[in-house]
């Protein structure tokens, strides 16, 4: 069986656009023109990097594909479930004292940089299911105990 | 070809610039980019190839890439984004112990602003080369820091990796305390199951050798 790939509506709309603008790209590639449109990265910078090499942009869109075909939306749980950390809840924890925002969403949508953990990190993995209140434990040597003080379910960007 | 002359030359000045999270724990030999560089790069590449799919002269590429901008803007630590670390060192365990916490807000913040300054150092960088080799250099750094193919997101936590190694290192051979800090980032970033396992042989390796 394939693997799913869990996105939100914002993350399956970029990577639709990101396949659409591959599509025009190879076809512009495969009759020898390049489109105006890639040659400034102020423009878009996220394809740059399949400009120059057929072969990687053919791979990409392959996998875009295979994202494409397996995808599972990711949709605010029923009103009674929105007490539990769930795929798209945005949650708020208490880790040694400090306070920590986090979405909790896939693994392609994952940047932690931008608040966004994996589902399939070990604390993405261990939070999902729990509810306010709970004390999470993470890891053995050094435990570290998450504190969950708030879910909430909203639009991610 | 003088344009490659100087690129090289500074490219080989990453070996000056200490990394940051090393020198805030105390080494007194702290690693610098070059040794990050080049390890990031062989972890990438072995460790990738026990994954299907992963086109790996990709990973090299963005491995080798993906700090060059550090020659300018230098290394930084999470806890250079805080207001301020407290000047009495002897404060410092107890921070390092802690991962530094932002709202979603902050960290969105944060994460623009070292883009955006990395982004300027590197085309200060890279300005002189042909305009095929520049490209190549830059895209495969915007893939890395906008986390968007597979082989970006790979690197990106193997990156994480070589910093945890570096630390487990430090504490073994300088007798530095690794902090917990160390442990609970990576437990945040890493979802790559074969970087999960490695992860924890690391925990394992290291603790048998204490």
């Amino acid at each position: 069986m394939s693997k799913k790939f869990f996105l939100t509506k914002n993350g399956l709309s970029r990577i639709e656009r990101e396949y659409q603008e591959l599509l025009k790209l190879k076809a512009f590639k495969t009759k020898g023109e390049s489109p105006r449109i890639f040659h400034s990265e102020e423009v878009d910078p996220e394809f740059l990097a399949f400009q120059e090499d057929l072969e990687l942009l053919e791979t990409r869109i392959v996998e875009l594909e295979l994202v494409l075909k397996n995808v599972q939306m990711i949709v605010p749980p029923a009103k009674d479930k929105q007490n539990i950390v769930d795929l798209g809840s945005t949650i708020v924890v208490e880790i040694d004292g400090q306070q920590d925002e986090f979405r909790i969403v896939g693994t392609l949508e994952a940047n932690p940089a931008m608040g966004n953990i994996s589902n399939e990190c070990l604390v993405g993995k261990k939070i999902l299911g729990h509810k306010i209140d709970d004390e999470v434990v993470i890891g053995s040597d050094p435990k570290i105990i998450y504190k969950i003080k708030e879910i909430r379910y909203e639009e991610l960007c | 070809m003088k344009n490659f002359v100087n690129f090289f030359n500074n490219i080989g000045k990453l070996r000056k610039i200490p990394r940051r999270g090393s020198v805030l724990i105390g080494s007194k030999q702290p690693s610098n980019i070059s040794d990050h560089l080049f390890r990031t790069a062989i972890m990438a590449w072995t460790l990738g190839k026990e994954k299907k799919n992963l086109n790996l002269r990709k990973v090299l590429e963005i491995a080798l890439v993906h700090d060059f901008c550090e020659l300018y803007v230098g290394d930084k630590s999470p806890y250079d984004y805080m207001a301020t670390l407290p000047k009495d060192k002897k404060k410092w365990p107890d921070i390092f112990d802690k991962w530094p916490r932002y709202s979603l807000v902050e960290k969105e913040k944060m994460a623009l602003e070292k883009r955006k300054k990395e982004g300027k150092a590197l085309d200060k960088l890279i300005q002189s080369l042909p305009p095929k080799i520049r490209k190549s250099l830059k895209s495969n750094w915007l893939e890395y820091e906008n986390n968007l193919t597979k082989e970006a997101k790979f690197v990106k936590q193997v990156n994480r990796l070589e910093a945890l190694l570096q630390a487990l290192e430090h504490g073994q051979e300088e007798k530095i305390r690794v902090y917990k800090s160390w442990w609970i980032g990576s437990r945040e970033k890493i979802d790559d199951p074969i970087l999960i396992k490695f992860m924890s042989s690391l925990a394992k390796e290291f603790k048998t050798k204490k």
